[in-house]
């Protein structure tokens, strides 16, 4: 069998069009494509690729997370209280702390969505405010700056790891991606993981198939948390001054770079390969439309919204049509011959 | 005697006010197919419910192995070895073949070998004697074959016994004799098949015993060397045809005001052809999947019927949407309330009017709230609606009164032709007898009705005619003089076909 999955060619689909973008604003942009748009890319999506895996391991179980945005910026600021008020811990500590104040959240959002059963809508929509005013009660208001952290934190994400055709690839970008790649995996090869998909696929099968589709939901919503929760301390170390509006607006990103990336919002299909894709493509896309002038920096939300929606009408359309034509051939291939039973 | 593998003892089991089962007793003992039949509503589902640990039994008890269980749902029961498999399968789209196979199985280990997965899932695929690509993805699948995955699923957790229920009432004859020869394998290999079908040659195909149920109760179980087909479809329909039920005189006019030929639609159904005079009740009888609804469907736009011709009234009509329908004058009385027919959150008086907003609003489009009122309180009298007063949401009322509120609906678009699906499931007897006599006052008044029903009684107490369906053909139609439930029952279950 040499024929292509769907999933596989919907990630070459995608990375045509942002082939194809990155072309676009080259004609349009004079010096478009040099290291530093490289370098201003990788480092925004170093964080959002993060918030957009977890995103998308909510969607697949057909739900979503509308408070991630809040919980990275609640770890952010938690982190840096706690990086400065003692500079010397471990960077593991460190990092296993915004693991787990995230799957906190997480497991908060969870437990109301799977147990008691509340909308993740809604359960999410409320917990987003609740973790916002969390993080206003618990700083006081008060900024962290660049100066409360140490040099190491400050310096990781600009950390040149290798350079490939004069192209630097840096600490967090790469730390990310590795991520995204063992997430990936993860979900492909851990059989637990496939709950994930067989869940959002079809709930009522799933049930009646022996799934614990509420622990299912459960530790998507957990990882989603942990994850923002990296994405948070990540966010600290690169912008180093952290305030109450820190993360806000990310859980939307974070859902656009799934949808982008081919995420089914109705759950059960999709990568998180794919949504990296979407992240650098949302990224890509905003980076180059502060840089064009024909686009008026008010029309710049309008024009991504409107990307948005061709994303995902072409998506839709695309794969009614391969559905439509799998169905075709089908019948009009001959039916299954069955053969003799061996038993 | 072997000890049954799974057996229900006096298990009732009632929802609310309504007895769904009671006393039923069923033993399985492995190697055995056995067939349960029943008419629709008979309290198959709820059974197979009870014994997939879905419901748990109001009364009674569940034996395996002849120990009494707790069944602790679906999940439950897959560990004890009891798996159902149901006319809609239950596979999820997205994953393939393999994958789908084995989603529930837990001794594979944590990380998924795509290999061995494949190699044991062509073993069971070959078990059951399909032909059928571990990787394909399942949304791709026909129908059959996705039926073939559920059972490989419930083959892959050493299953004891298999439930199927009604599975192959959407499959062509070919792939129905596959899943046949599959069922009877298992049962060779020691499984006990549960086998529910409305497919009467189906049964005496492939049975070794057959259980009839009625009315939640158990009626006999008997092996199939004593069973007659007219016996089984007698003990079937069996009860005594009530007081309740009482045919009047037809008041059918010359005038045809429905004339439909041929009406199709592409792969759902084929050949209907009747004419509806003016004030005469044409019933539509048939089981689950005779494809029904969807020709009412057709009729009032909803999905327009692919071929064959609609004369209104003398005049070729296409009816594209219901706004035509209704336009044309044809109203849809639902059967599902819930679904199509009624907004329960809303009002009664806002539901009495929601078809007809138009004649309540002034010419600034606003609501004049004494008009819907005084409409609604017409009806109420009309109809002897129950309610407390026309503000209630239609969500509080009983499921008669909700049917009553729906007519009023519908009665109000003032139309010529109405199609009335199921009208009366799920009400009580004396709720039935009073849409009985709407419906008739509503011919009387120069009216016409459709009325599909799966309720014999009703039909032989409403239809002047009775056209019964079967698999989307139209097998025949039965003037009211020659109708008996067993006449019907006959032609819905394929043992014979009237000239049409």
């Amino acid at each position: 069998m040499t024929r292509l999955s769907p999933g596989a060619l919907r990630i070459l689909a995608l990375l045509l069009v942002l082939v194809l973008v990155a072309a676009f604003f080259a004609t349009q942009i004079d010096n478009y494509l040099n290291a530093r748009l490289f370098n201003r890319i990788s480092s925004s999506v170093a964080i959002v690729a993060l918030i957009a895996t977890g995103q998308t391991l909510v969607i697949l179980t057909r739900n979503i997370d509308l408070s991630l945005g809040s919980v990275v910026g609640f770890v952010a600021y938690a982190t840096g209280a706690i990086v400065s008020a003692a500079p010397e811990i471990h960077p593991v500590l460190l990092a296993l702390a915004a693991l787990a104040i995230g799957a906190g959240f997480g497991l908060l959002n969870g437990l109301l969505v799977a147990y008691a059963g509340i909308p993740s809508i809604i359960t999410t929509l409320a917990a987003m405010a609740i973790y916002r005013s969390a993080l206003v009660e618990f700083s006081g208001a008060q900024s962290i700056t660049t100066e409360d952290l140490p040099q190491w934190l400050v310096d990781f994400p600009n950390t040149q790891l290798f350079t490939l055709a004069g192209v630097q690839f840096r600490a967090a970008f790469v730390a990310a991606v590795v991520i995204v790649i063992l997430v990936h995996l993860a979900l492909l090869r851990l059989r637990p993981a496939r709950a994930l998909y067989a869940v959002g696929s079809n709930p009522e099968a799933a049930e009646m198939a022996g799934i614990d589709a509420r622990r299912t939901v459960l530790a998507a919503f957990v990882a989603a948390g942990a994850l923002a929760g990296l994405a948070g301390l990540f966010f600290l170390a690169r912008f180093g001054n952290i305030t109450v509006v820190a993360g806000l607006g990310f859980e939307l990103k974070s859902i656009a770079a799934a949808v982008l990336g081919g995420v089914s919002i109705n759950g059960g299909s999709g990568s998180v390969i794919g949504a990296l894709i979407g992240a650098v493509l949302v990224d890509l896309i905003e980076n180059s439309l502060v840089r064009w002038e024909l686009v008026s920096e008010f029309w710049r939300e309008a024009v991504l919204g409107f990307l948005i929606l061709s994303a995902v009408s072409a998506d839709a359309l695309l794969m009614r049509r391969l559905t439509r034509l799998r169905i075709r051939r089908e019948k009009a291939a001959p039916a299954p011959t069955p053969k003799e039973a061996t038993s | 005697m072997a000890v049954p593998v799974l057996a229900l003892r006096d298990v009732s089991k009632s929802f609310g006010a309504t007895q769904a089962l009671s006393g039923m007793t069923l033993e399985l003992f492995p190697g055995e197919v056995h067939a349960v039949v029943g008419e629709n509503g008979a309290g198959k589902s709820t059974m197979i419910k009870i014994m997939t640990g879905v419901h748990e039994p109001t009364s009674g008890t569940v034996e395996v192995d002849g120990q009494p269980v707790t069944l602790s749902g679906p999940r439950g029961a897959r560990t004890r070895g009891i798996s159902a498999i149901y006319q809609e399968p239950m596979v999820f789209p997205d994953l393939d073949v393999a994958e789908n196979i084995f989603i529930s199985a837990t001794d594979l280990g944590l990380v998924q070998r795509k290999g061995l997965l494949r190699e044991k899932a062509s073993q069971l695929i070959a078990r059951i004697g399909m032909g059928l690509d571990p990787d394909r993805v399942a949304s791709g699948l026909t129908l059959a074959e996705q039926q073939a995955v559920e059972i490989a699923r419930a083959l892959s957790q050493d299953v004891r016994v298999l439930i199927m229920d009604e599975p192959t009432a959407s499959l062509s004859a070919h792939e129905a004799g596959e899943l046949r020869r599959i069922a009877k394998g298992l049962a060779a290999e020691g499984v006990a098949v549960v086998y529910i079908s409305h497919r009467l040659e189906e049964i005496f195909d492939i049975a070794h015993r057959v259980t009839v149920i009625r009315d939640g109760r158990h009626i006999s179980t008997r092996p199939i060397a004593e069973v007659t087909p007219d016996g089984m479809i007698a003990e079937m329909v069996g009860r005594e045809v009530g007081n309740y039920f009482r045919k009047d005189e037809s008041h059918a006019t010359p005038e045809v005001l429905l004339s439909v030929r041929g009406l199709s639609q592409e792969d759902v159904y084929e050949g209907v052809s009747f004419d509806i005079h003016r004030g005469e009740v044409l019933c539509m009888a048939g089981l689950i999947g005779a494809r029904r609804t969807d020709v009412a469907l057709s009729l009032f736009g909803i999905h327009p019927a692919t071929g064959g011709t609609i004369h209104w009234k003398g005049q070729e009509v296409r009816i594209a949407s219901p706004r035509e329908a209704m336009a044309l004058g044809l109203a849809y009385v639902s059967e599902d309330r819930r679904k199509l027919g009624l907004a329960m959150p809303l009002s009664i008086r806002s539901n009495v009017t929601l078809a007809t907003l138009g004649k309540v609003l002034t010419r600034w489009g606003l609501l004049r709230e004494g008009r819907e009122r005084a409409v609604t309180q017409g009806y109420r009298e009309r109809l002897n609606i129950r309610m407390a007063d026309a503000d209630t949401p239609v969500g509080k009322l009983s499921g008669g009164n909700q049917q009553k509120v729906m007519l009023a609906k519908w009665l109000e678009t003032n139309p010529a032709l109405l199609i009335f699906d199921e009208p009366t499931r799920g009400i009580d007897v004396g709720a039935k007898a009073e849409v009985h006599d709407l419906i008739r006052q509503f011919v009387r008044a120069g009216g016409a009705a459709l009325v599909i029903s799966s309720d014999l009684p009703e039909v032989l107490a409403l239809g002047d005619r009775i056209l019964v369906m079967r698999e989307g053909r139209q097998m025949g139609i039965v003037p009211h003089e020659d109708a008996s439930q067993e006449a019907i029952m006959r032609l819905a279950t394929g043992q014979e076909r009237a000239a049409a």
